[in-house]
């Protein structure tokens, strides 16, 4: 080649990468041929609104998804619960679906209950061993199986009652610890649980409530919380706190009354003892109750200044400014909660609350309570029906045995014996999502899908004045070959034909829950059905109008209050053991979310673990140091754990969080902690109402390593002068 | 330096008097942010990961106790005494008031959080892991950060500019309240306010108006954008 030539053709081709590279790229994004079916963009996000189910309040939630992966939870804003907040727990659903843990096909046991051997099996297998052993229940007169499940609301009640219809002895106990059956079982023993309106109040004084953290509806009450404190111009709501542990939701009350366990009625008494005193209190309420004030009167004749004080053990003046408090100040709202009913007295104190209440003029005004109607199918159990299940299970009545949407061994205490009386049971399905106590013993599992893969509706069971159905809407497509617990009965239905096919011939409970809204919301479906469901589906839920109050009837008379029983003797067990639900894991069924793990507890900011929390005054006598080992026996068993030094607890009582101490539910939560319900002492007043609240226990020092993790210093990270709190 | 070029300059308002402590911030925090999963024995070696954290004060001893919280984060300091020592200008200040972190330029000295007094910056000492599926959660507005990196509170600046371009795709000035980051989103009591600390009308201005107001180590300097209301009962009504 000659020289020019070389030139000529390197310049043409220089000339010609430079020119395409000056070239524009493509200008326009072509669209894909074929749209992905689930509408999915890349980079733009889409929120799809749906409903938590980490706890039973039912608060509505938006799901951003990005390219089919759920990526954030946040609160629905326009819905009545929760008005667009959201908890820790709620926030961490994600990780309840992506986790790495999770059931990813049917199972079925091969090795001994409890040994973790299982094999794959295909769902065609495990519908066919399912309905192979349903089978015989069909029968008229065959006893033996039980549904032992959450307590289930809304469509998935009807759905299971209509299916277990056909098994004519079939037993459905619907049971969770947290269920808030003592408040039903109340003075008023209304089916609905009231709405409580915080955030008009102006003065709260909550008997062991822990409403920002665990009770009825958490998020609702910490947004009325907040909107009691400060929304209001001129009015900052004053709140006092009485019980024996300063919780979290204690802490941010103005003043905290530690009353000794189970006493906190007492104030009640008091405070109702100078309305009548003082003839300010609503006799119309109490009339339409049906009560009288003599008897009133005679109930609380005693309960002056100094007798409140002394069986509470509380400074007089704290009690005298606290009934003054509640007394002047107008609206006045008592809550009552899990502290004061987990006690034996628990039924009476809460009665008592309820009748404070009722005195205080705080039935169906702002700023009170409002009292609703029942508005939708509820199965739920209490913990008598519980205590005779297990006496069942013991005399080996039970037979087969579905558990879906619980972990019972892990969340009933072990002195009832619940492990033992399951191992009675000859056949255990189980429709757990995770490994857990539970599912560990069952013989054959069909996994559930995880809360954002389903369909479903929630009627919140507290908190709201107005109808609410929650919808809940897959937000991805199922991860693994899992089932919707629903679906699998339909599915069922269909396989075990005759009755049965006919009367549950929908193809999937997407077809059932459309048809049941339709019986539940009739004049919403006029018009086209479609846009109506898209329409709801859309906004979260069906919000239906304000309800009228109903004025409750008193089903009993409020009666005197005994003092607590506490299981086990003094000499040998001198301190009384109070476990709560966690902030973090509410009834343990989150400790498998990394996200909570790691959370700090916000009251000791321990870290993946628990603890026993021990007041300064009684560590110094056992020489018991933060983060020492220390050993917890009560008459039902022992526990070793770490110990965690609590200013805010009364002397003579040590308190532990529920929710540690799994034997299994993945790895962040396998043998992390102990369980605190090992400790619990079941008594014969414990066979009818939970009793959690009334064991005594002795406290020993190990050794002085624990393992005990705290994010924070015990003290905070600044001398507190320093920030000018 | 408060040299700003922007009509914005952001700010926060939280009120202790509503904060109940409850922890969703955090939370909210790690989800949107792809902060990773901290392991207890990162913790226990100070090495825990997270933007905002509470911090917990007991007052007192029984019965006369107190528990009192703080929500602590980046408090996004007009003069923030983790920019000046960053030798590669990964810490640097954003013309809307945000003190932004430059991950591709972090070389991990350290220096930032050696000098922050309010010990909000964390260290990647190690690749974040996310055992499968878990990743599949991790947002893609936001980078995962790698070992060697810096790394706090952004004001979750991608909603900032999420709501930004939203707001100039409808040719309008975007609103007062439209962005919040995510723990403001999620806070129950309504006790994180974020706004435009330059609109005099904006509800975050407003409330730092409030006779209540004050500044973490407001002696320091720092001049923070987050602004505490103080809370707490009979000492200090309304």
């Amino acid at each position: 080649m000659k020289r020019r030539s070389f030139l000529q053709l390197s310049g043409m081709s220089l000339a010609s990468s430079m020119l395409a590279g000056c070239r524009k790229g493509n200008e326009k994004l072509i669209p894909f041929l074929v749209p992905p079916e689930d509408g999915a963009i890349p980079g733009i996000a889409n929120y799809y609104a749906s409903t938590c189910r980490q706890c039973p309040a039912g608060c509505g939630v938006l799901v951003r998804v990005h390219e089919g992966r759920a990526q954030k939870v946040e609160g629905n804003p326009h819905h009545p619960v929760n008005q667009g907040k959201l908890c820790a727990r709620g926030q961490a659903m994600l990780q309840e679906l992506y986790h790495p843990d999770r059931i990813k096909q049917p199972l079925k046991r091969t090795g001994i209950r409890g040994s973790g051997q299982f094999i794959p099996i295909s769902w065609d297998e495990a519908l066919k061993q399912l309905a192979g052993a349903l089978a015989p229940y069909q029968q008229k007169e065959q006893e033996g199986l039980l549904l032992f499940s959450a307590p289930l609301r809304g469509s998935l009640a009807r759905l299971t009652g209509d299916f277990l219809q056909h098994f004519p002895k079939a037993q459905h106990l619907a049971w969770e610890p947290l269920s808030p059956e003592w408040l039903q079982q109340g003075l008023f023993g209304n089916p609905g649980i009231p709405d409580y309106d915080l955030g008009n109040t102006q003065y709260l004084l909550s008997f062991g409530a822990d409403f920002l953290e665990s009770h009825l509806s958490p998020v609702r009450y910490g947004h009325g919380f907040g909107h009691m404190r400060q929304e209001r111009q001129t009015v900052r709501g004053r709140y006092s706190y009485i019980g024996p542990r300063l919780s979290l939701t204690a802490a941010s009350a103005d003043r905290w009354l530690p009353a000794r366990p189970g006493t906190e009625w007492a104030l009640a008494f008091g405070i109702i003892r100078r309305l009548l005193q003082e003839k300010s209190f609503d006799a119309s309420a109490l009339q339409a109750a049906g009560l009288s004030v003599t008897n009133v009167t005679e109930l609380v004749a005693n309960f002056n200044v100094q007798r409140v004080a002394e069986i509470a053990d509380i400074s007089p003046t704290e009690i005298r400014a606290t009934i003054n408090e509640a007394v002047s100040i107008s609206p006045a709202l008592a809550l009552v909660g899990e502290m004061t009913a987990w006690q034996s007295n628990g039924s009476a104190a809460v009665a008592a609350v309820e009748l404070l209440n009722l005195m205080l003029g705080n039935i169906n005004r702002p700023g009170g309570l409002y009292f609703t109607p029942a508005t939708d199918a509820h199965i739920s159990s209490n913990y008598a029906e519980l205590t005779g299940l297990i006496e069942r299970m013991q005399q080996k009545k039970v037979q087969l045995a579905l558990i879906y949407g619980c972990n019972p061994v892990f969340s009933i205490p072990s002195d009832s014996n619940f492990s033992a009386a399951l191992a009675n049971i000859p056949q255990i399905i189980s429709f757990a999502s995770f490994l857990d106590e539970t599912s560990l013993q069952a013989d054959l599992i069909l996994p559930d899908h995880s809360n954002l893969e389903s369909w479903g509706d929630i009627v919140p069971p507290a908190g709201t004045r107005q109808q609410v159905i929650g919808l809940i809407q897959p937000v991805v497509k199922p991860l693994h070959n899992t089932r919707a617990f629903p679906d699998v009965l339909l599915a069922l239905a269909k396989g075990m034909g005759g009755n049965l096919a006919m009367q549950l011939p929908h193809e999937s409970y997407l077809q059932w829950l459309e048809e049941d809204l339709i019986k539940r919301i009739p004049d919403l479906f006029i018009g086209d059905r479609r846009q109506q469901m898209d329409h709801l589906l859309q906004q979260g839920g069906w919000f239906g109008p304000e309800l009228e109050p109903i004025s409750p009837k008193a089903l009993k008379r409020p009666e005197r209050v005994v003092s607590p029983e506490f299981s086990g003797a003094q000499e040998q067990y001198p301190l009384q053991l109070q476990v709560y639900a966690s902030v973090n894991f509410y009834d343990g069924r989150s400790s498998h979310l990394p996200w909570l793990q790691q959370l700090p507890d916000p009251m000791t900011t321990v870290v993946w673990g628990n603890w026993l929390e021990i007041n300064p005054q009684t560590a110094r006598k056992l020489g018991v140091n933060q983060g020492d080992l220390v050993e917890v026996s009560s008459p039902a068993g022992k526990l070793t754990l770490p110990a965690v030094l609590y200013p805010g607890l009364r002397p003579e009582v040590v308190a532990c969080p529920i929710g540690q101490g799994h034997q299994g539910l993945g790895r962040y939560a396998d043998r992390r902690g102990e369980n605190p319900l090992k400790l619990i002492k079941e008594t014969e007043a414990s066979k009818q109402r939970l009793t959690w609240g009334g064991t005594r226990v002795q406290v020993r020092r190990l050794a002085a390593s624990s393992g005990l993790v705290t994010a924070g210093h015990a003290e905070g990270s600044y001398h507190r002068d320093l920030l000018g709190l | 330096m408060n040299i700003e070029t922007s009509e914005f300059h952001w700010g926060m308002v939280i009120d202790l008097d509503r904060c109940t402590g409850c922890g969703a911030c955090v939370t909210a925090c790690q989800a949107e942010n792809n902060i990773p999963i901290s392991e207890q024995d990162g913790i226990a070696n100070g090495r825990n990961l997270h933007w905002i954290r509470i911090e917990r004060y007991w007052e007192g001893e029984f019965p006369h106790v107190r528990a009192r919280f703080l929500p602590m984060l980046c408090q996004h300091c007009d003069d923030a005494p983790c920019e000046p020592v960053c030798p590669v200008y990964a810490s640097y200040h954003n013309p809307e008031g945000l003190n932004g972190q430059v991950y591709n330029r972090c070389v991990g000295t350290r220096y930032c959080a050696n000098n922050c007094p309010y010990a909000v910056r964390v260290f990647n000492f190690f690749n974040p892991k996310w055992p499968k599926p878990l990743e599949q959660q991790l947002s893609p507005d936001v980078t995962v950060r790698s070992r060697g990196v810096m790394e706090k509170c952004s004001f979750c600046i991608q909603r900032i500019r999420r709501g930004k371009e939203q707001a100039s795709l409808e040719n309008r000035k975007l609103l007062d309240g439209e962005v919040m980051p995510a723990c403001a989103q999620t806070c129950p009591p309504q006790a994180i306010i974020f706004g435009d600390l330059n609109d005099p009308d904006s509800r975050v201005s407003k409330l730092a108006r409030s006779p209540r107001r004050f500044r973490l180590f407001e002696d320091l300097g720092t001049e923070p954008s987050v602004i505490y209301l103080k809370g707490g009962g009979h000492d200090h009504p309304g």
